[in-house]
């Protein structure tokens, strides 16, 4: 411990005034500082758009350099033009888009009926979708309607998604949709 | 001078963003939850929730009013949980922000004497005795960051800043309530760091939205005797 003058000064005059009232029954622990560190101060910073609605609010994600490369911390960016560091709560929660033990991390299914979800294969559940899709629209598939308009569609199958999609995800998304001949389309925040 | 916080509540939309913002940050962990019939989720501030927003809905002048008060520690310029512990290892205020701390040492001590000392009824208990509340993000602003519930408001319900400046604001922001609630009116400004302007009578909001002698918060004789000793204890505070 380094001590210049006035340090010194300071010391030995507490110390004084602790001795000069440790007989009177006062209590003179250190005060203790638990302030001292931020959780983030080490951890990558990272900028972001929430994913969640249209406003587009910027977000700061702090990773973890310890190699894991796991999410710290998810706040508002104080820099960004649309929110300013602002964010509603289901904003404010992004961290737990990854870091959640509650988080699903395989495909699940539940058979027709059951009351029971089962963990299955990615590729189990891939082909699964495929074939039902297939199915579905092979045997619904309208060309034309009751006035003989061609329609080219499927009235069985509906879409409900996605809103963490982006502009460019949303139109491959549409593309897909409507080339399966779908005409209910429909996005879940409007739900 | 203390850094504070001021909450307008005439302008809060309940989003709860501030308490989701809170358990983030502080890394504290979901409650599982019932429905109660109001939006207002959890039911009360606990161990592992330093901020909530509580919801009322309250008929008046003949028009239904949905209150929103986003409730958390106050820390108060002379707190009576402190006085009460009287251990600065468990609750100490850091000189710097004002903030009241609670440390883990808070198990040794009487955790039902301290949150009965608390005219705002925030303090809780864990299973083991061990208290937590609200520290105002006390590592954020040591850092120069605001706290997390501040910088998530999307509204501006929530500022935070020197004490004086709050103060300030909190004064101006009542003149303009006021034209549009006439019964506006600051929550123990002078006596506590969380400054709440209300655009009803507090008691609608919650029963412990404000300091009152006739309810929580009556001393008892130990904290009367150590607010006695308390100046004397705080000139030896280096």
């Amino acid at each position: 411990m380094k001590l210049d003058r006035r340090d010194f000064m300071k010391f030995s005059g507490a110390a004084a005034a602790g001795i000069a009232v440790s007989g009177l029954g006062f209590d003179l622990k250190p005060v203790k500082s638990h302030a001292g560190m931020l959780k983030t101060r080490y951890a990558k910073e990272t900028t972001t758009i929430c994913c969640y609605c249209a406003v587009g609010c910027g977000a700061i994600v702090h990773t973890s350099k310890r190699g894991d490369g796991r999410v710290i911390n998810i706040e508002g960016d104080p820099d960004h033009v649309i929110n300013r560091g602002a964010l509603c709560s289901k904003g404010s929660s992004l961290k737990q888009l990854t870091e959640n033990e509650n988080r699903l991390t395989e495909p699940m299914y539940r058979a027709p009926y059951s009351d029971k979800w089962q963990t299955v294969s990615w590729d189990w559940a891939l082909d699964k979708i495929a074939e039902r899709v297939k199915k579905t629209r092979d045997t619904s598939f309208e060309t034309t309607n009751a006035k003989g308009q061609t329609v080219n569609r499927t009235t069985r199958m509906a879409s409900v998604g996605s809103a963490a999609m982006d502009n460019e995800e949303c139109w491959i998304y549409q593309a897909l949709m409507r080339s399966l001949g779908l005409v209910y389309v429909e996005h879940q925040a409007r739900i | 001078m203390s850094k504070s916080i001021f909450i307008d509540t005439t302008i809060c939309t309940a989003c709860r963003a501030c308490q989701v913002a809170c358990k983030q940050w502080h890394d504290l962990p979901a409650e599982e939850t019932i429905n109660v019939g109001s939006h207002q989720n959890p039911r009360d501030l606990s161990f592992e929730t330093y901020k909530l927003v509580r919801m009322k809905e309250e008929i008046i002048n003949g028009k239904l009013e949905w209150l929103f008060f986003p409730d958390q520690c106050r820390h108060c310029e002379e707190a009576p949980c402190l006085e009460a512990a009287y251990d600065e290892s468990a609750i100490y205020r850091d000189d710097a922000t004002g903030a009241i701390i609670y440390t883990r040492e808070t198990r040794k001590l009487d955790a039902d004497d301290i949150i009965a000392a608390c005219p705002y009824d925030v303090p809780r208990k864990a299973a083991d005795g061990t208290l937590a509340k609200c520290d105002m993000c006390n590592d954020r602003v040591h850092n120069g960051l605001k706290p997390a519930c501040v910088t998530a408001c999307p509204t501006g319900a929530m500022n935070f800043g020197e004490r004086d400046e709050m103060l300030g604001l909190a004064e101006k922001k009542l003149k303009m309530a006021r034209e549009k609630f006439p019964k506006a009116r600051l929550l123990n400004p002078d006596e506590v760091n969380v400054i709440y302007l209300v655009g009803f009578e507090p008691e609608l909001y919650s029963e412990y939205a404000v300091a009152g002698a006739t309810r929580k918060g009556g001393i008892s004789r130990s904290v009367a005797l150590r607010r006695m000793v308390s100046p004397l204890a705080r000139l030896m505070r280096v």
